[in-house]
């Protein structure tokens, strides 16, 4: 009886033809769907696009900075390098210099020990000779004054001191050669 | 239990006397009812799950939503061949998730809005405007009077006619694959009333009469029917409608 009664109000309620355009119902989905889209487009793509975007950036912001981070690092190591080389190179020459160096030092402490013996010698010959020279001349003098006394004394012979004299050097000279 | 059976018609719950000539008086209709529900439950969906968006460490939520949103954007981009319509990507998936929730909306018992021809109608001649508008916006208002005559001059009636026949049948295509559910629905039922009445009225007495009232043999093979009649064909029309609304435009865009 219930059910009866339940169907009777149902019945009551107007329906529509089952295959129908209505206008109004037409044009209202038409507003209806555009509603939805600017609802969809509001509540779920722009938000979700803002953060995939985000995202995005933030990723492409940290490739970018790893690309310029092993670009400096790269550039730091050539830098290195290249520094490295010129330390070497560096090295080298200071050596090579220090080499040179000590050897002009000894080559010129060499020199001048050798002229400096040199040097000895040749004042220790001069000096021989200017003894030796020194010594003949005093024995040439102690010689012409002895042979004057013994000539003076052999001859008796009053002879002019200057005459005398020049006749004893000759003498001796040709002795001495 | 009534002996004749009767589809679920959509019922005017008020009407408005407007006295315009051709649009009649405005009648709110179960379809405009639940359509305004189905609006509510998309945007309630949309608000709920892009809350608290974040760029990182994001939750289920969220992956879903930008799940949902590399879908539409993925749909339109592969079907068009780049970014040129990407304007579309909204229309296409409000159209689609209500084209989805109206279907699928019979499953808790309300009329599904998209078993009234209205409201694919009013879907299709949008889908057309759009596509005709393209169409002229590549072409020119000449080219695109100039392509009816194509390939020759004697072609133009039918080409005039096919162009009417998209809107027409990707409105009749939708609705028809809808409605033949709401009726299977209701005949399966109906015959599962029946069945069980007539099994039921066997016991003799008053427990026979009060069984027989209830359709017991309801429960369980709607559900089974209901994968294929609801679920599937909903999502397939929702899906094919939007399809056949990208590739047209695309093509609209293409035509020399």
């Amino acid at each position: 009886m219930n059910y009866m009664a339940l169907m009777a109000m149902t019945a009551s309620a107007e329906t529509q033809d089952l295959v129908t355009l209505v206008p109004w119902t037409f044009i209202i989905q038409i507003i209806n769907l555009f509603i939805q889209v600017f609802l969809i487009k509001k509540f779920l793509f722009k938000p979700i696009n803002d953060i995939l975007d985000k995202r995005r950036n933030l990723a492409d912001k940290e490739i970018k900075e790893a690309r310029e981070a092993k670009t400096e690092a790269d550039s730091l190591k050539e830098q290195y390098e290249s520094s490295l080389t010129n330390a070497h190179a560096e090295a080298a020459q200071i050596v090579s210099d220090a080499q040179k160096e000590a050897q002009n030092k000894a080559d010129t402490l060499v020199r001048d020990a050798q002229e400096e013996a040199a040097g000895i010698k040749a004042r220790a010959a001069a000096d021989i000779e200017q003894e030796k020279k020194k010594a003949i001349n005093e024995a040439k003098d102690e010689i012409s004054s002895l042979a004057m006394d013994i000539a003076g004394k052999v001859v008796e012979k009053e002879i002019n001191e200057a005459d005398h004299k020049k006749l004893i050097e000759d003498f001796i000279n040709k002795v001495g050669a | 239990m009534s002996q004749s059976f009767e589809v679920d018609y959509a019922k005017i719950y008020w009407t408005i006397k407007t006295g315009i000539p051709i649009l009649g008086d405005l009648k709110i209709t179960e379809t405009l009812i639940v359509s305004w529900i189905v609006m509510i439950i998309i945007t309630g969906l949309c608000i709920f799950l892009t809350r608290d968006l974040r760029v990182e460490n994001i939750s289920k939520r969220q992956a879903f939503a930008e799940m949902l949103v590399e879908m539409g954007n993925n749909f339109v981009r592969n079907n068009t061949g780049g970014n040129k319509f990407d304007k579309l990507i909204p229309f296409v998936s409000a159209l689609f998730a209500t084209s989805v929730v109206s279907n699928l909306i019979s499953l808790v018992g309300l009329r599904s809005p998209t078993a009234d021809l209205s409201t694919e109608a009013a879907w299709a001649i949008v889908v057309f405007i759009m596509i005709t508008s393209t169409k002229i916006k590549t072409n020119g208002f000449g080219g695109y009077l100039k392509g009816f005559t194509t390939p020759i001059a004697v072609m133009t009636p039918f080409n005039i006619l096919s162009e009417l026949a998209t809107p027409v049948s990707m409105a009749c295509r939708h609705f028809g694959n809808i409605l033949s559910g709401v009726v299977i629905d209701g005949l399966i039922y109906w015959a599962l009333g029946l069945a069980s009445a007539a099994l039921f009225g066997l016991i003799p007495g008053a427990v026979g009469k009060f069984l027989s009232n209830i359709p017991i043999l309801g429960i369980g093979l709607p559900a089974v029917t209901g994968v294929y009649f609801d679920w599937f064909s909903g999502c397939m029309q929702a899906f094919i409608f939007c399809m056949l609304t990208v590739m047209y435009i695309a093509n609209a865009a293409e035509e020399g």
